[in-house]
């Protein structure tokens, strides 16, 4: 019996073939871009995991691409924002069908209470999904944030700049946002199956721009 | 009706002079006896730790074993010295029979550092005099064959009737002197004949415990506001002592709060320092609640935050204001309501950690100037109906960043612009005047901003929003 033979007998999700995405692996959130989704493994945003999304400046569409899993949120659970860089604005956010109620703006006066309030949304498993701006966490308090993300079942989306593409990190899924001709240029710098070779191009604002 | 009694002996060695109340475990090994003087008593034992009496120490402690005991039952009644009555026949059923209540109560009394003697019988009276025996005896109160309540009665010594003060020790002589032992044999005698030798005490006190006569009592009620003070033995700064000590306030409060069917949504806990006014901690629920667990929780993030001025030496707890709250029971599936209490614990935890500026909520308002078309507030979990809802009016793009403060921009080469003019004109009434002309523009570095020119010289350029 030849070895591929051999593997194909075996039960499914035990083997994994390096040319695959990675199967799924708990809840996923689809991304609501189908570009997107298919480049990400299980097609869509980890639900229970850190999902890094390293960009250096705002206004390059950071929000916008959230802006599909964000509309679909859950009636009586909280969205979490916190440590916001700037104020994120009630009437675009509403006018976008975000449904501001249950939102709520956490401003941490340090990076330890930042680190805290996150751990504290994610493992309370009362939100939906827990957004923030964290540029100076470490390996461990990173480490913390993806066991809190996993045993509230709740997607984390942390805002980090590009330098620290270099830091070793356990989330899942890596992704650096920058701007390019217009469009918003993903490039997954880590994820569950083989390397991407190409980054995700998404035009997520109208196309008279 | 049902009674039980329980009491409550304080667990240290107590005196009034000249004799001995209450023993100690180690104290009785030694062969000290309550009832003994205290000078044989010190003859036995030199190195005898005596501690003095405080009867309004001990009628505090009724109150509030009775305030706590009110959890269990609708009708409780003091019994001083040493015990309280309560009213469980029309109870038994929510507490899954006399046992389980029983266990309850005793598990309940031994966490407050009690050492309880509880027994039951339908008239207060005879529970009292089953209770005191059974905290004299407990071996032979367990082992005992279950026999009809008048017949235990019947076998109790003369000494119970002792217990209560209307009946003097000459009755008792008079008793044991007539060859009497027990109850039962008194009972036999003539009652006219008893009568006559001044007796009557006796007599109506056995009318009342064998059910022949109404005992009637005055139910305790629990006081309108809680306070409860704790002094710590050693004055600290450590927040896990004073977490402990405040864990026994807060189950005071919640039985006196389940009492009461009844929930608060603010306590004050205050930390006494011994010279300096006391730093108070106000613990806020968001919503009427009496989970002990959330109390602890709350007052944790408080104590975290609080650099304490002084080593303290004592806790107490405030609350007044109780609202009425229905018990909920548990689902097994984990209703929405447990949902939305546990989306409501996390705001209160951050609240309580970060304060109200630190969690904020966001809705528009309806103004054409940009910087106040929104407001930040609170969180409002009371009224959410109350809430008016502006609609968005603006049917053009908004950023979804805005900065704080518009910042000028020094080199308006770098923006290209991509849409616009909107003009925005407005605020000439309220001294907020604002003349500006909003694009939508493309800076050098491939972001979208929100950038404006103001209509008045200088015509500067401003960015005042990222299109994230």
């Amino acid at each position: 019996m030849s070895a591929a033979s051999a593997l194909a007998t075996l039960p499914a999700g035990l083997v994994w073939h390096g040319r695959q995405l990675a199967g799924q692996g708990g809840p996923i959130l689809p991304t609501g871009h189908a570009a997107l989704d298919a480049q990400l493994p299980g097609g869509g945003w980890p639900g229970a995991a850190i999902t890094e999304l390293l960009v250096d400046q705002p206004g390059v569409g950071e929000l916008s691409l959230l802006l599909p899993l964000l509309r679909r949120a859950e009636a009586g659970r909280w969205q979490v924002w916190i440590g916001p860089p700037q104020h994120p604005y009630a009437p675009a956010l509403q006018a976008a069908g975000v449904d501001l109620e249950s939102l709520l703006l956490i401003n941490p006066p340090t990076p330890d209470e930042a680190l805290w309030a996150t751990r504290q949304a994610l493992g309370s498993a009362t939100c939906s999904m827990v957004l923030a701006w964290l540029p100076h966490v470490d390996v461990a308090g990173l480490r913390r944030l993806q066991l809190a993300a996993e045993s509230g079942a709740t997607p984390l989306f942390l805002f980090r700049p590009c330098a620290s593409a270099r830091q070793p990190s356990p989330a899942p899924l890596r992704l650096a946002l920058s701007p390019q001709h217009g469009a918003l240029r993903i490039d997954l710098l880590k994820r569950r199956g083989p390397l991407a070779h190409a980054p995700v191009l998404l035009s997520l604002h109208d196309d008279s721009l | 009706m049902g009674s039980l009694s329980c009491t409550a002996p304080l667990r240290k060695t107590i005196y009034i002079r000249p004799h001995v109340i209450a023993v100690a475990p180690a104290a009785a090994a030694r062969g000290i006896q309550a009832g003994q003087s205290v000078t044989s008593a010190l003859a036995m034992v030199p190195e005898l730790n005596l501690v003095p009496r405080t009867p309004d120490k001990e009628a505090a402690l009724l109150q509030d074993v009775a305030a706590w005991a009110g959890a269990f039952s609708a009708r409780v009644c003091l019994d001083p010295p040493d015990g309280i009555v309560l009213e469980v026949a029309s109870c038994l059923r929510l507490f899954g029979g006399l046992d389980a209540l029983r266990h309850a109560l005793l598990e309940g009394l031994q966490r407050q550092g009690l050492t309880p003697a509880i027994a039951d019988a339908p008239t207060p009276l005879a529970a009292r005099w089953f209770a005191r025996e059974a905290g004299r005896n407990p071996a032979a109160a367990c082992t005992k064959p279950p026999a009809a309540w008048q017949q235990r009665l019947d076998a109790l010594p003369l000494s119970a009737l002792a217990d209560r003060g209307n009946i003097g020790q000459t009755q008792l002589d008079l008793l044991s002197g007539l060859g009497l032992r027990t109850l039962g044999e008194v009972r036999a005698l003539p009652a006219a004949g008893l009568a006559r030798r001044q007796a009557t005490a006796v007599i109506d006190a056995l009318a009342r415990a064998y059910g022949e006569e109404h005992d009637l009592r005055e139910a305790y009620l629990p006081p309108p506001s809680y306070s409860s003070h704790i002094s710590l033995a050693l004055a600290t700064t450590s927040t896990e002592p004073l977490l402990f000590a405040a864990r026994r306030l807060f189950a005071g409060l919640a039985s006196w709060l389940a009492a009461r069917h009844a929930g608060i949504d603010h306590c004050q806990l205050l930390l006494l320092h011994e010279r300096r006014p006391a730093s108070t901690l106000d613990i806020l629920t968001g919503t009427p609640s009496r989970d002990e667990a959330r109390f602890n929780l709350l007052a944790r993030e408080r104590l975290a935050a609080l650099k304490l001025p002084a080593p303290v030496d004592g806790l107490e707890l405030i609350a007044n204001a109780p609202r009425a709250l229905a018990a909920r029971s548990d689902d097994l599936f984990g209703d929405a309501a447990t949902a939305r209490e546990n989306a409501l614990l996390l705001l209160e935890r951050l609240r309580a950690r970060l304060g109200d500026d630190g969690v904020r909520q966001i809705a528009p308002k309806p103004d054409w100037r940009p910087e106040r078309a929104w407001h930040g507030s609170a969180p409002n979990t009371a009224n959410k109906a109350a809430r008016v809802s502006a609609r968005a009016r603006v049917d053009t793009q908004r950023p979804l960043w805005l900065l704080d403060a518009p910042q000028r921009i020094d080199d308006p080469r770098q923006i290209k612009l991509l849409r616009g003019p909107e003009r925005i004109e407005q605020g000439w009434w309220d001294g907020h005047d604002v003349r500006r002309d909003y694009y939508l523009a493309r800076h050098a570095n491939g972001a979208l901003w929100w950038v404006y020119r103001k209509l008045d010289s200088p015509r500067d350029w401003y960015l005042q929003g990222y299109f994230g």
